[in-house]
């Protein structure tokens, strides 16, 4: 039944994204960016594309910096866009990409100030999308419980920190704890979100986040190998959403080294896929890369062959951000002159 | 052969240029002044950046970068632009230098002034928040100070009320640490005091700032421990301080809640914040923008909390300001802080008027400068789509362009030429224009004005011509606003569509000026000729009708009589039972209404809808007929153009003859029977005549001669008695046997139409592949598609025609409704098929005749029997079906010049009449106000909605009825380089 009133909250938003979403680059035009010899190439080509004169008032020689920010600045005007003109619950759902982007940057400062590196700097690192008006005093903060206490109680995370306030400092280890603790509670509320919200998005998002939730949890346990975390508080990690929940993640907890981990994942038709012809050597795509790959070609793009469904705002999302990642790592490639990776980049579509 | 260039596109060829390479940016840019000639991209698999004059459309887009700056700038100080609209030549390449150091030269000074401008102004606007700190401290410190003077009484008498409010509060916090008593201690007398506040609802913005110390000295015990102090401390507010550390700074007005909430959270409340909304708005000192801001002063205990609180201040981009403690430092500062920014308010003053200068000196050129830049841009980007030669000394460019226009061209060449190689002495050589063959179809190019393009705009809609075929824009000049009129006949309304068009044609420059970017207005701006010729044609086809504003106008006299007898009249006033009739044959003497409807019909009620709608039905039906036969013949001078006898021989002949034999026969039979049929019985033809009744019914006439139904000649039987059913008998002699020759040519068309030219376009191929091709196609296939075609043309007859025979055998009743349902029957069969055969014909669409030829035999490549065939089958049955159905589709000139007329009709009776019912001043009253509404209606339903409608109408019998008959429009339009097109795309685009 949803179907039928979509569109008359959403259905001009959705018209919008999928009308961004057509601006996504091509194959065809990778192709000549990676001929580009120098970032005035790079901007010369780009011009063509759906991302216009973004580039055009730069005065000066363009750097790979001022790409950058002017890439995300150009995501942003297009999500705030987006957020400003949507209806519930569309503004929850798109408040929850948000989030996302939020556990990222809190993670940033504090590690930032871990390392005695003054605010302002990190500031301009930080992702613009989840930015939030506490975020600049978070410096202050010296154990998570006050972190909590002072600056996340009145932001949208709070729920999800309340896992791990104790009293010990912030150090390296305990931030990628909270980092991770963060970002199981916020997968896991996210799920629950989508699925109670019903229909096809349940469909389609559900689909996504059980992926990024497993996706997540091998990663996890992967690189706890050889660190001082402990099974249990491994365990404690692993976001339940996911189609690996909860045989898998038993498995996965139980797991001593990488061979075990595939062995977990043979069960599982689509990670299994993953991990065959994934590897270190050269010419083999690293695991990670072929996550994204799944993630992006398999999961994002086939979201736009639903219709009336909240999943391809996130898709949006997502697969732009692939592309900034694409375009940064082909403008770093040429501003470095190192041009022999270049082609590292995952295509979409 | 060369038509003029209305009939026709113009003629365009292509050629080929050879550009000495220094003189080849002048030559490009006389060309692009001329505007004549579309390049062709030499280099299409070269990526943008791998072209030869990249680095110079870079260094343009540099330029235009900085012009645009400028221009941002001079906008943001609201200095008019001069916009003169010349047209600047594009400069020599040298210049282009000069160009580049000027705008570097202004950008550089003008950056330097900005950024002078910017420092100064933000040191004026710390200077100002500082001056607002003092200020603002200085009013809260007095606060305390005035409290503590006299602090008993406004204690008393508070206290006692005030312990209520308190009480709820004494819980609430049980950390209260010692800062916070000593808080209490110096701020007892503020809460007092800002309690009572809280009661009488006072709106004072140091309320909210209340909140959290509210709390804090939420204490019983707090009445001995002030008496103490109040005691001790008199000397005075300032020294107060010195225990505590204190901050004052300011803050954007917004943060201020969550930057108490945080500081309050992240301190436990040991700190307190006092806020006070500095009222002037400041300006944001990197982008100009108002904000406005509020100073804030915390008080905290300890080195701790300093560090702590600052650190809060700096992630709320606070800034803080040194705050001296004592009254006379304070006021020492505020005096210093006043002169420094009187300094700074002259010394900005000045850079103010520099940059202004500046801006002023550049906002004369700016708009010159964007031209020109824009100009030498575009002669890059053609010069990008040029060949270089490997000598390097010439450049090779491809181009289409009109052969009227050669001669042009080269002398723009030549004249190029001599400027670009004034200073290269030495060189000499010309360029050179060769004219080249090609079979590639040139680009459609049709000269148009600013009073054709409306036209030529409404046929380019449906598809551009292809090349050198008619161009259908001159006939839609009269035929379109002709038809519009048809369906809008409306004295009235048509003149207010006319006066409409004439204001927007005779402001045309004003207007145009004016660069309205309204997308509606354009609309009817652009299309000002059309509406009014629309208007124009309405008034005249009005006349005919006789229709202004639903009412008549009887100009020459009504040619109507009564025929009635007063004496008779006399009697009928006395019974009027008996019916008195107003019979035509009695009434004879007289000639008919000069011009137009009589006006007399107007009052008929009973009979004047079945008049007018047989008149208009009738006249529809001509129309129509004339404007289908009118696009047949232009289709026989496209055929001849491209010298396809073939086309002619099996398509125009069969075509012309299916069309005559059925279609202007009926035209032929409406004319005669207007002509001699009238209400007065006689001879006609050779046949007695009775009267009205028995004349020829035209509808059924045409069913029967399908049919070929025997019918009695003459109205009148053997034995003189007017037979039954006599306006369905034959009525002139040997018509059955001309209908049934009629009938069969028509039939025969069919099969020529459908198989006569893939046939010899089939046999011609054979022949041409007799020496030693082999058959593109299997036999099997071939059998196939030929079974499959001859289908066609069974289901279309042979049901009918078996129906018909049994029919005939079973009984010979006047029956003919049933033909009607056979005849809808085979219709629905073929639109069943239809589908099917289209599948096979694959995007062919509305191409016509030329084009399959043209294309065939052009590309003189592969004959594909199956594919022709198909196409032919296609073609056929929508022509046959074709002139059936587009026939009825003209009958909505009738239907929407009905509906208007009715709905005007309606208009009148239903509001404007009720006006002059009323009588004396009620009467007056009511018809003004009814004028109103009446007016208002008529303009926006009859003349813009209905307008709307029969515009929509008047397209469509256009694009389908007419040009389906010979227009292609498989072309591509000619998109000449044109520094005129060029410029007005970007100004529009800047616009949007």
């Amino acid at each position: 039944m949803a179907e039928f009133f979509f569109n008359i909250d959403h259905g001009y938003l959705e018209a919008l994204v999928r009308g961004f979403k057509g601006g996504i680059l091509t194959q065809a035009d990778y192709a000549n960016l990676v001929q580009c010899e120098t970032l005035e190439d790079l901007k010369l080509h780009i011009q063509s594309t759906d991302y216009g004169n973004f580039l055009a008032n730069e005065p000066g020689a363009i750097t790979v910096q001022v790409i950058d920010e002017r890439l995300k600045e150009k995501l942003v005007t297009e999500f705030t866009h987006i957020r400003n003109n949507a209806l519930e619950p569309l503004a929850t759902f798109l408040d929850y990409i948000t989030y996302s982007y939020m556990i990222d940057n809190i993670i940033l400062l504090i590690t930032g100030t871990l390392h005695q590196r003054p605010i302002s700097e990190l500031i301009s690192k930080c992702h613009p999308l989840g930015s939030f008006e506490q975020m600049e005093a978070i410096h202050i903060a010296s154990t998570p419980a006050e972190l909590y206490n002072a600056v996340l109680v009145d932001t949208p995370l709070a729920n999800y920190f309340v896992d791990c306030i104790n009293e010990q400092d912030l150090d390296e280890m305990n931030v990628e704890l909270i980092r991770n603790t963060l970002y199981k509670a916020y997968l896991e509320d996210f799920y629950g979100f989508c699925k109670q919200l019903g229909g096809t998005t349940a469909e389609v998002m559900c689909e996504i986040l059980a992926f990024e939730a497993d996706r997540r949890s091998i990663i996890i346990t992967i690189n706890s190998f050889d660190t001082e975390l402990s099974k249990d508080d491994r365990e404690k990690l692993y976001p339940r959403c996911g189609k690996l929940y909860p045989e898998g993640l038993a498995g996965l907890a139980r797991a001593d080294d990488y061979d075990q981990v595939k062995q977990v994942c043979e069960y599982y038709s689509d990670y299994k896929a993953l991990f065959e012809g994934s590897g270190n050597a050269a010419g083999e795509k690293t695991l990670e890369d072929k996550f994204f790959e799944h993630e992006q070609v398999k999961l994002n793009v086939h979201s736009y062959l639903h219709q009336f469904h909240f999943g391809v705002f996130y898709a949006f999302i997502k697969l732009k951000e692939q592309e900034m990642r694409n375009i940064i790592w082909i403008a770093e490639c040429i501003s470095q002159r190192h041009r022999t990776k270049i082609d590292n980049y995952i295509p979409i579509l | 052969e060369s038509t003029p260039g209305i009939f026709r596109s113009e003629e365009v060829c292509l050629s080929q240029l050879f550009l000495q390479s220094e003189a080849a940016y002048t030559c490009v840019a006389e060309l692009g002044e001329l505007g004549l000639v579309q390049f062709r991209d030499l280099n299409p698999d070269t990526s943008s950046f791998q072209r030869k004059f990249v680095s110079e459309v870079r260094r343009c887009d540099e330029m235009e970068r900085k012009l645009r700056f400028l221009e941002r700038e001079i906008k943001k100080d609201q200095i008019p632009m001069l916009d003169t609209g010349e047209n600047p030549d594009a400069p020599q390449p040298r210049e282009m230098i000069d160009l580049e150091a000027t705008f570097e030269k202004l950008e550089n000074e003008l950056r330097e002034v900005n950024q002078n401008e910017e420092t100064l102004k933000k040191n004026f606007s710390e200077l100002t928040e500082l001056k607002h700190i003092l200020r603002k401290t200085q009013t809260f410190f007095e606060e305390i100070h005035k409290q503590r003077d006299g602090p008993v009484t406004a204690r008393a008498s508070a206290s006692t009320s005030s312990t209520h409010d308190r009480e709820p509060l004494i819980n609430v916090e049980d950390e209260v640490h010692v800062p916070g008593e000593l808080f209490r201690q110096i701020f007892g007398y503020g809460r007092l005091t800002l309690g009572s506040y809280r009661r009488t609802g006072g709106g004072d913005s140091m309320q909210g700032a209340a909140g959290p110390g509210d709390v804090i000295i939420a204490d019983p015990a707090a009445d001995a421990e002030t008496m103490e102090l109040t005691g001790g401390g008199g000397a005075g507010g300032g020294s107060m301080f010195a225990n505590f550390g204190f901050v004052a700074g300011v803050i954007q007005r917004e943060r201020i809640p969550a930057f108490e909430r945080l500081l309050w959270r992240a301190c436990r409340g040991n700190v307190f914040l006092r806020h006070s909304e500095i009222d002037d708005v400041l300006n944001d000192t990197a982008t100009g923008e108002p904000i406005n801001k509020s100073v804030f002063i915390i008080f905290f205990q300890g080195d701790q909390l300093k560090t702590r609180v600052k650190k809060i201040c700096e992630g709320f981009r606070a800034t803080l300001y040194p705050c001296p403690d004592t009254p006379a430092e304070r006021r020492e500062m505020s005096i210093g802080v006043m002169t420094r920014i009187e300094d700074l308010k002259t010394v900005l003053g000045q850079t103010q008027d520099h940059r202004h200068r500046v801006l002023v000196a550049a906002a004369k050129n700016v708009r010159m400068w964007l031209t020109k830049v824009r100009k030498i841009k575009s002669i890059y980007h053609t010069l990008n789509l040029f060949n270089i030669d490997v000598t390097q000394k010439c450049l090779i460019a491809e181009c289409w362009c009109p052969v009227d226009a050669l001669d042009k061209i080269r002398m723009a060449l030549k004249r190029g030429t001599v400027s670009g190689l004034q200073e290269e002495s030495g060189s000499t050589v010309p360029s050179i224009l060769n004219r080249m063959d090609t079979t590639e179809a040139p680009p459609t190019y049709n000269k148009s004005n600013k009073y054709t393009i409306g036209f030529q705009n409404i046929v380019d809609a449906y598809g551009i011509a292809t090349y050198r075929e008619i161009n259908p824009a001159i006939y839609t000049m009269i035929s379109f606003p002709f038809l519009f009129a048809v369906m809008f006949g409306d004295m009235g309304h048509g003149t207010v569509m006319m006066l409409a068009a004439l204001f927007l044609i005779l402001k045309e420059r004003q207007l145009e000026a004016a660069r309205i970017r309204d997308e509606i207005f354009q609309m009817f701006f652009s299309g000002r000729y059309v509406i009014f010729l629309m208007g124009a044609f309405s008034i005249y086809t009005g006349f005919i009708y006789n229709d202004v504003f639903s009412k008549s106008l009887n100009i020459f006299g009504s040619s109507w009589r009564n025929t009635i007898p007063p004496a008779e009249l006399e009697k009928h006033y006395e019974f009027p039972e008996t019916p008195l009739m107003l019979l035509p044959e009695n009434y004879t003497q007289a000639s008919p209404y000069p011009f137009g409807v009589d006006p007399v019909w107007n009052l008929a009620e009973a009979n004047k809808l079945s008049f007018l709608n047989s008149m208009k039905m009738k006249s529809s039906v001509i129309l129509g007929i004339g404007q289908m036969t009118f696009g047949l013949i232009l289709s026989y001078f496209n055929h001849k153009y491209f010298h396809s006898d073939l086309d002619i021989k099996f398509m125009f002949i069969p075509q012309m003859l299916f069309l005559s034999c059925i279609f202007i026969y009926l035209c032929l039979q409406i004319i005669t029977k207007w002509l001699l049929y009238s209400a007065v019985g006689g001879t006609v033809l050779g046949y007695e005549y009775p009267g009205s009744s028995c004349a020829p019914s035209l509808l059924i006439g045409l069913i029967n001669m399908f049919m070929m139904k025997s019918r009695e000649a003459g109205f009148v039987g053997e034995d003189g008695k007017v037979s039954w059913g006599c306006s369905n008998n034959l009525w002139y002699p040997g018509q059955s046997f001309f209908e049934t020759v009629f009938v069969l040519i028509a039939i025969a068309c069919i099969p020529v139409m459908l198989f006569a030219k893939p046939y010899f376009l089939w046999k011609a191929d054979k022949e041409r592949r007799e020496s030693g091709g082999h058959m593109q196609m299997s036999t099997a296939e071939m059998v196939l598609v030929i079974v499959a075609v001859v289908q066609i043309p069974i289901m279309l007859f042979v049901k009918p025609l078996l129906l018909w025979r049994r029919n005939k055998k079973e009984t010979a009743t006047r029956e003919s409704v049933r033909a009607d349902m056979n005849g809808g029957d085979s219709e629905a069969e073929v639109v069943h098929h239809e589908p099917k055969t289209n599948g096979g014909g694959g995007g062919h669409g509305h191409g016509d005749g030329p084009v399959s030829t043209v294309g065939g035999e052009g590309k003189g490549a592969q004959f594909d029997m199956g594919d022709v065939m198909v196409y032919q089958a296609i073609h056929t049955i929508e022509f046959a079906l074709g002139c059936i159905s587009h026939t009825a589709s003209y009958l909505r000139l009738w239907a929407l010049s009905l509906a208007h007329a009715q709905l005007s009709d309606v208009l009148w009776t239903m509001v404007f009449r009720n006006a002059f019912a009323q009588d004396g001043y009620v009467g007056a009253i009511v018809t003004y106000l009814l004028f109103f509404a009446f007016f208002f209606l008529s303009i926006s339903i009859l003349v813009l909605m209905e307008g709307l409608s029969a515009f929509l109408h008047a397209l469509r019998l256009h694009w389908v009825e007419f040009q389906s008959k010979f227009y292609g429009g498989q072309g591509y339009a000619f998109a000449p380089f044109s520094f005129e097109r060029i410029l007005e795309a970007e100004r529009e685009a800047e616009e949007a």
